[in-house]
Formats: structure tokens, C-alpha cells, sequence
């Protein structure tokens, strides 16, 4: 566990069905901090994610954000809380334009205003009224993360950004990521691509088969890189 | 997003709204030139009761064109909305206010009770008990003849008085003077019913209809937001049931039958779901077909049924987008359905 920690995981079992998926997840996440939780497809990632989101509900163990519990809490009253997520899948509203999808989550007082999603992604600027589906998946991607960003959040799920992406454009993501930092903001990372999560994390948590295996700094995963590869199945 | 759960204007944060546009103040003119019109080239009552379903469809509209809930269970709130104008009015109460205040009250409660029941059910399971709740009404109904009048209907009922200052009172016995209050109210629900569409909670009602729990990420309450709009629907379709009630001084046992809810899903399909102008002539295609079939045949039903099967097929959009773009099966390919 971390000091002043935004969010706290402690000892988290979540199942599908009669399935189990997370054993006992402990982890936190610091203000201003930005953690990669990363592992091999099926450890538990996004389950986790889910988990803090409330969209998958955690049997045992309890999640705190600030001084609340909110492992309890429905998705909308987490998301009002201050967490937004990113899912992996995107999900753009097809239905709607960018601007509508940005802005969708919008609440009074939020620093981030279509505005700062905008110089933060200038590709979207023309787009504007495009329908979501309208977009290529980089497009998207940086639409669904300014819609996670103007609800005004304290803490970011970001659910594998990078997956499916030019490398231009995950460079492109990955400088924004970076500019996000000097705000007022934690982020989950989760990411397959490991060296675009050290590139970006402060500390690194490591999931295999839905329990937490190992946990590092970024400085030591970028140095010895091998101690989360063998989790990965690099080596 | 304020404190009841609607995300703030997109104006409000960067980013103005564009002005009218030509193509708006067209769809205007065109629908009241379309109301205008309407009662010379038909009889007025038929004229007059498709502007009432009219309003009854365009609130059915806001269920599934926007908020993409099937419910096959408003005839239940059209029905109670005219039970309790009716009441009122055949009991001597004219006062038009509390007259339609009184049919709103009702199907509003209504409407949220059964919305209570049924909102957080998906698909098939929504409809089911939208529809069976819609038969538990029909036999209260059917029941409570003290009040409904039964099998019988409620007969009686009065046409209120509309007090208006400088002017005096109007009496809407003149069916040209109903019509006239009929077609106001219509427009009134159109520009209303648009409104809430395009306001931020319409928004979201689109949002969640097609990623419910990504809408709930964003902060939303997803079930409670539907539940209004169930509950604006079943208020506005009160007001075309208590409308229904005056036209003809009864309020029938079958305008609280499941055929009145799929009457109404047929002509918001048989128009169009993207806009209010669609439902509004799918209702009008509706009532003058009913009519003139009705006249050339004995089982008319029959010809109804067949003409909306084939617009079901040739024209999923609706009728609408035969004015806006050419069909799928003359352009030889077909439109993305919608999710």
C-alpha cells in the first residue's frame, strides 16, 4: 500500500458465474500517481478495472476511494464519485457525434472541456460532427478518452489504449497520456504493450491467473524488464 | 451534469449551438401547413382523431425511437387518460385545466408504477410485462364499471369549456374549434416531445439505448432516466386518451385494449422512429388507410395488416425516409440497420 492513497484494493474476489476470475487482489494507487497493471490475456486486468468500476461486483474484499468505500456503490454513483473508465472495447455511441460522445459526461466544474480534449487530440477538431462510428480506431480511441477525461475525474481506468493502434498514432496517444500527468490526476493503466506502460507508469503491478504476483517501480521494471516479461510469456 | 443526472449542455462548455437552419423552419412550416390543411381534405373527426393519435404516437416515439424501449403497453395509459378526463367531464367538471391536470396526474402515477415494474427489464421481458400490465388495466377497467362504465364505456362525456381572458368563454362543441384545440395541443406535444429528444436527458436516453452500462459509467442513472421518460410518455399519451374522450362523448373499453398499443408501435413503425414528424404520419397514414379501407371491404383488417407487413420490408425506415432518401430496394443496397 502506498501513502495518501487515492484508491485502495485490499484482498478483492470477483467471479463470472460460478467462475472465478480475481483471488484476493490487493493493490493501491497514489494521487497523481499512474500505475500499469499489466499480465498476460485472461490474469484478470480487466476484471479489475470492472471491479473498481462496479460493472463486475466483487464478492470479497473491500475497494476505498478517498475516504469511501465504493465497492458497494452502482456504476453511475462510482463514476459521480470521480473514476471514469476507458474500456478496452471503446464502445463508441454510434448513434451520437464526437462532440455529443465527449461531451456526454460532462459535468459543471470539470476542468476538462471540449476545448482541452481538443488541443490535447487536435485530430478531432474536424470531426466534430461526425457520428462515433464515423471514426477510424485511433480517432476513437482519443474520442473515448476525452470522454473519460470531461466528467472531471480523479482517477482514469484506461483499459489497453494502445491495442489495435498504428504505432503513430499510439505514439501520439502515449504524448498525451504523458501531458495528462502534469494534472491533477491517477490513472490504471492496463496494457499488453509493456514498454508503452513503463514509458508512462510510476509503478508497475503484475497479474497472473487473478492474483497480484508482483509489484515494482517503473524505474525498476524499465531496468530490469525481464522480471514482469516472464509473466507476460516474453521469455 | 447538474445534480438530477443530466450531463450540462454541450454549449455550456466550450462549443456553441448552430442557429436555426433552413432545413428546421422548413420542417415547421411544412407540419403546420400539413395541420392547416388537414381538415379540408377529410372529414373533420377523422382529421381530428389523427392529430390525437398523433400525439399518442409521438410520445410512444419517445420510448422507441429514442429510448429504444418497446412497450407494448401505452393503449393503457391513452385508455386511463381518458377515463379520467372523462370522469371529470361527465360528472360536470369542466374546467379544461383541471381537466387535463387531472388526466396527467393519473397517467403519470400510472405510468410509474408500471414503469417501476418494468424498466430494469431488457427486450422480450420488457415488452411482456408492458403488456401484461396493460391487460391488468383493461380488466380493472373492465371491472370497475362504477367508474369506467364497464363493456359499456364511458358515456357522457362533456367537451370542456376553454375560459381565455378578453375573449370570454369558448365551447368546443363546434368540431372546427375542437379540431382547432386538438391540432394546437399537437403542435404543443411535437415541440415538446423535440425538445426532450434533443435536450441532454434525450441524449442520454440514446446513449443508454445502445450501451446501457457504459452510460451508466459516465454517471448516469440509466433506469432512473428511463423511468421519466416512460413516465413523459404515459402523461403525454394520457392527454391524447383524454383528447380521444371528448371527440367522441364516450370513452370505450377498447381504447384500453393491447390492440391500442399495437396499433400505436405500428404507426410509429409505419412512419419513421428518427423524428416526431414520422410517428405523426404514420398516424395519419394509419387512420385515413383504417377509413378507406374500412369502406371497400369487409375484412379490412386484413389489408391493413399486409400494407404494414410490406412497409415492414420494403421500407424498414418508414414512410418518412421515402421524402428524405431513396429506399433500399429501389437503390439496390440496404442501409446499415440500426443498433
Amino acid at each position: 500500500m502506498v501513502d495518501n492513497a487515492l484508491l485502495e484494493i485490499d484482498g478483492i474476489d470477483a467471479f463470472y458465474g460460478r467462475s472465478q476470475a480475481l483471488f484476493g487482489v490487493t493493490f493501491s494507487v497514489g494521487r497523481n500517481e499512474v500505475v500499469a497493471v499489466v499480465g498476460r490475456n485472461g490474469a484478470g486486468k480487466t476484471t479489475t478495472l470492472r471491479s473498481i468500476m462496479g460493472l463486475t461486483r466483487v464478492r470479497t474484499g473491500t475497494i476505498s476511494f478517498g475516504s469511501s468505500r465504493i465497492d458497494r456503490l452502482k456504476a453511475h454513483q462510482i463514476a459521480r464519485a470521480g473514476i471514469s473508465y476507458v474500456p478496452e472495447t471503446r464502445d463508441p455511441f454510434s448513434l451520437l457525434t464526437v462532440e455529443e460522445n465527449i461531451m456526454l459526461g460532462y459535468r459543471s466544474g470539470s476542468p476538462y472541456d471540449l476545448k482541452r480534449v481538443v488541443e490535447w487530440f487536435p485530430d478531432l477538431a474536424g470531426l466534430m460532427h461526425r457520428r462515433g462510428s464515423e471514426l477510424s480506431g485511433g480517432q476513437q480511441q482519443m474520442m473515448v478518452i476525452g470522454r473519460g477525461l470531461t466528467p472531471g475525474p480523479r482517477l482514469l481506468l484506461l483499459d489497453e489504449p494502445s491495442q489495435g493502434l498504428a504505432p503513430v498514432i499510439v505514439k501520439k496517444v502515449g504524448e498525451t497520456l504523458s501531458a495528462l500527468r502534469k494534472e491533477d490526476l491517477s490513472v490504471i493503466l492496463v496494457e499488453q504493450n509493456l514498454e508503452f506502460a513503463l514509458s508512462l507508469a510510476d509503478r508497475v503491478v503484475v497479474l497472473e491467473n487473478g492474483s497480484v504476483v508482483d509489484q515494482l517501480s517503473a524505474a525498476e521494471g524499465r531496468q530490469s524488464p525481464e522480471r514482469i516479461e516472464r509473466y507476460l510469456g516474453i521469455h | 451534469m447538474n445534480a438530477d443526472g443530466e450531463p450540462a449542455g454541450v454549449s455550456d462548455a466550450g462549443v456553441s449551438k448552430s442557429g436555426p437552419h433552413l432545413v428546421s423552419i422548413a420542417k415547421v412550416a411544412c407540419v403546420i401547413a400539413a395541420v392547416a390543411v388537414l381538415p379540408l381534405m377529410m372529414p373533420i373527426n377523422i382529421a381530428t382523431e389523427i392529430m390525437i393519435f398523433g400525439i399518442f404516437a409521438m410520445a410512444t416515439n419517445l420510448l422507441i425511437g429514442t429510448a429504444g424501449l418497446y412497450s407494448f403497453g401505452q393503449a393503457a395509459f391513452f385508455g386511463a387518460g381518458g377515463y379520467a378526463a372523462g370522469f371529470l367531464l361527465a360528472h360536470g367538471w369542466t374546467s379544461l385545466p383541471l381537466v387535463f391536470g387531472f388526466a396527467v396526474v393519473v397517467t403519470g402515477l400510472l405510468a410509474a408504477a408500471v414503469g417501476l415494474v418494468s424498466i430494469k427489464r431488457v427486450g422480450i421481458y420488457f415488452m411482456m410485462l408492458t403488456f401484461a400490465c396493460n391487460q391488468l388495466i383493461y380488466y380493472a377497467a373492465y371491472s370497475w364499471r362504477s367508474v369506467t362504465g364497464g363493456e359499456d364505456g364511458l358515456a357522457g362525456v362533456r367537451r370542456p369549456v376553454l375560459e381565455l381572458p378578453f375573449v370570454g368563454a369558448i365551447p368546443f362543441d363546434d368540431n372546427r374549434v375542437f379540431y382547432a384545440f386538438t391540432a394546437v395541443l399537437f403542435l404543443v406535444a411535437m415541440a415538446f416531445l423535440v425538445r426532450v429528444v434533443e435536450s441532454p436527458f434525450g441524449l442520454v436516453l440514446a446513449a443508454a439505448r445502445q450501451n446501457t452500462r457504459r452510460a451508466a459509467s459516465l454517471g448516469y442513472p440509466v433506469a432512473k432516466l428511463q423511468l421519466v421518460a416512460f413516465i413523459i410518455a404515459g402523461a403525454v399519451s394520457g392527454i391524447a386518451g383524454a383528447l380521444f374522450g371528448m371527440l367522441y362523448r364516450i370513452v370505450p373499453i377498447d381504447s384500453v385494449h393491447w390492440f391500442g398499443s399495437a396499433y400505436v408501435v405500428f404507426m410509429v413503425v409505419i412512419g419513421g422512429t428518427r423524428s416526431m414528424i414520422g410517428p405523426a404520419l404514420g398516424a395519419f397514414v394509419f387512420i385515413w388507410l383504417q377509413g378507406l379501407l374500412s369502406l371497400t371491404w369487409s375484412r379490412w383488417p386484413l389489408l391493413l395488416g399486409l400494407f404494414v407487413v410490406a412497409t415492414m420490408i420494403f421500407q424498414p425506415d418508414g414512410l418518412l425516409a421515402l421524402l428524405t432518401k431513396r429506399p433500399a430496394w429501389l437503390s439496390g443496397r440496404r442501409e446499415r440497420s440500426r443498433s
